[in-house]
């Protein structure tokens, strides 16, 4: 589903990423790992496009997404992401957060965009919030009504880029939890995540990315119980 | 007592002053609103990706800003209109483009602080949702700075509102104008600026009443 061959990264003379190759097959669900600086975010970013790629390819279902001739906004309607920060648009109620995408984009009906979002939103747990804006909810509220504006294009990929860690811990399970019921229903899903129980518990593949590159993977048992490469080891050792 | 203070320029001066009043307005409220859309243009342009596009913005504020709004409105009125196109064009549109270009230019760095000040993240969202460039600008981006923007523009309405005083150098018949033409008549110099001060305080302090409201409500 997705194929990413040697992904270079620069911002100016700091290289990133430097040569990235990894694979992610349909309903898999890839975490990964690494110490901040690690150039992990920055790789989710690239699959799509929020960087510009300096060097190599990624194919999204055939689509070479930074061939010049393929349609971004198409591929990235097929791509949800959901951000750190949540980024939900404060100018617009929740509903309307989860409307725009499949009305603006896919030139969906509001009646139909709408019956869509109280689904999903009734999914995440939110329903009676669907009127409400989103500085009257907690950090954990705001990140499952991001997800579900992202499922409302129903994308093909999910990424997530660190999706719980500017929550109080009090409020990451239940943000894990809506992640969890999308892993069990096939969702493919990359996942930049510093939670090594949700990795362990949901994730079928662990890349451990450190200074760039990809240094490790393997199942998620392999990785945590018995890493190879020292800097897994290492890192691990000062996290668990 | 009554009947003095009725017989006076003080009252007197008024259905002339009155007269003024309304150029002072067409000229604020016309030459703003032309300002806001070229301004709105040029504050996008500095923040454009095409080199071509920032230069000319940047270089249109900058001298705009940097030289006096009396030497601008001379150079409509007598240096272009007459020596260089050698079309008289009045004194008035004179006027309402010297606002609107001025005007344009501070308006153009409020625009291009406010779209500046939104998170990054809200531009990032929307493209990540599928919008194009244009649609995140125009439905994520755009409302949210032009909440941002009302405060200043607002300040900006009160800077050129005064700025029309000048346009009587060139005969424009604004507020002042009609009160330097009534006093040169009457002598009665003191009462008639008087009124004069008392009319623009009669619209420049609702105004920033209005505006501590709104901002107070938008909590910008």
């Amino acid at each position: 589903m997705i194929t990413v061959k040697d992904l270079h990264k620069s911002f100016g003379d700091l290289e990133v990423l430097k040569g990235i190759n990894a694979e992610v097959k349909e309903s898999e669900v890839v975490c990964v790992i690494g110490p901040s600086g690690s150039g992990k975010s920055t790789f989710l970013r690239c699959i799509n496009l929020l960087e510009d790629i300096t060097s190599g390819e990624v194919t999204i279902d055939q689509d070479v997404i930074n061939d010049p001739k393929t349609n971004i906004n198409q591929v990235r309607s097929q791509v949800g992401m959901v951000f750190q920060h949540f980024n939900l648009f404060p100018h617009k109620t929740v509903l309307e957060n989860i409307t725009i995408g499949p009305v603006k984009v896919k030139g969906m009906k509001e009646e139909a965009a709408k019956e869509i979002a109280l689904q999903l939103l009734e999914k995440v747990g939110l329903s009676d919030k669907a009127d409400a804006y989103p500085e009257s909810l907690s950090g954990g509220q705001k990140q499952r009504a991001a997800i579900a504006r992202s499922l409302a294009m129903e994308p093909k990929v999910m990424l997530f880029d660190e999706p719980t860690s500017a929550l109080d811990p009090e409020l990451v399970g239940d943000v894990l939890e809506v992640m969890k019921d999308l892993a069990r229903e096939g969702m493919t899903m990359v996942v930049v995540t510093h939670e090594m129980g949700f990795a362990r518990e949901v994730g079928d593949r662990v890349m451990f990315m450190d200074e760039g590159v990809v240094m490790e993977e393997g199942d998620p048992q392999q990785i945590f119980e018995d890493p190879q490469n020292p800097r897994t080891q290492e890192f691990l050792s000062k996290i668990l | 007592m009554l009947e003095a203070l009725m017989d006076s320029a003080y009252i007197k001066s008024l259905p002339f002053l009155y007269e003024g009043l309304k150029l002072t307005l067409l000229i604020t409220i016309v030459g703003l609103f032309l300002g806001f859309i070229l301004g709105a243009f040029t504050g996008l342009g500095r923040l454009s990706k095409n080199g071509f596009i920032r230069g000319i913005s940047t270089i249109f504020v900058e001298v705009v800003r940097g030289t006096p709004i009396l030497v601008q409105v001379l150079f409509i009125y007598f240096g272009i209109s007459e020596d260089l196109i050698g079309v008289n064009i009045s004194g008035l549109t004179a006027a309402i483009i010297a606002i609107t270009i001025n005007a344009g230019a501070y308006i153009a760095e409020i625009v291009r602080g406010a779209v500046h000040s939104i998170d990054k993240g809200q531009y990032e969202a929307g493209r990540a949702v599928g919008l194009t460039e244009r649609q995140t600008m125009r439905y994520i981006i755009w409302p949210q700075a032009f909440k941002r923007m009302i405060p200043p523009l607002g300040n900006q309405f009160i800077i050129s509102l005064k700025d029309t005083s000048l346009f009587s150098v060139i005969a424009v018949g604004e507020l002042v104008y009609q009160g330097r033409q009534y006093y040169n008549a009457t002598f009665e110099v003191f009462e008639t600026l008087v009124m004069v001060c008392i009319i623009y305080l009669m619209i420049t302090i609702p105004t920033s009443v209005i505006l501590r409201r709104v901002e107070r409500k938008l909590d910008v």
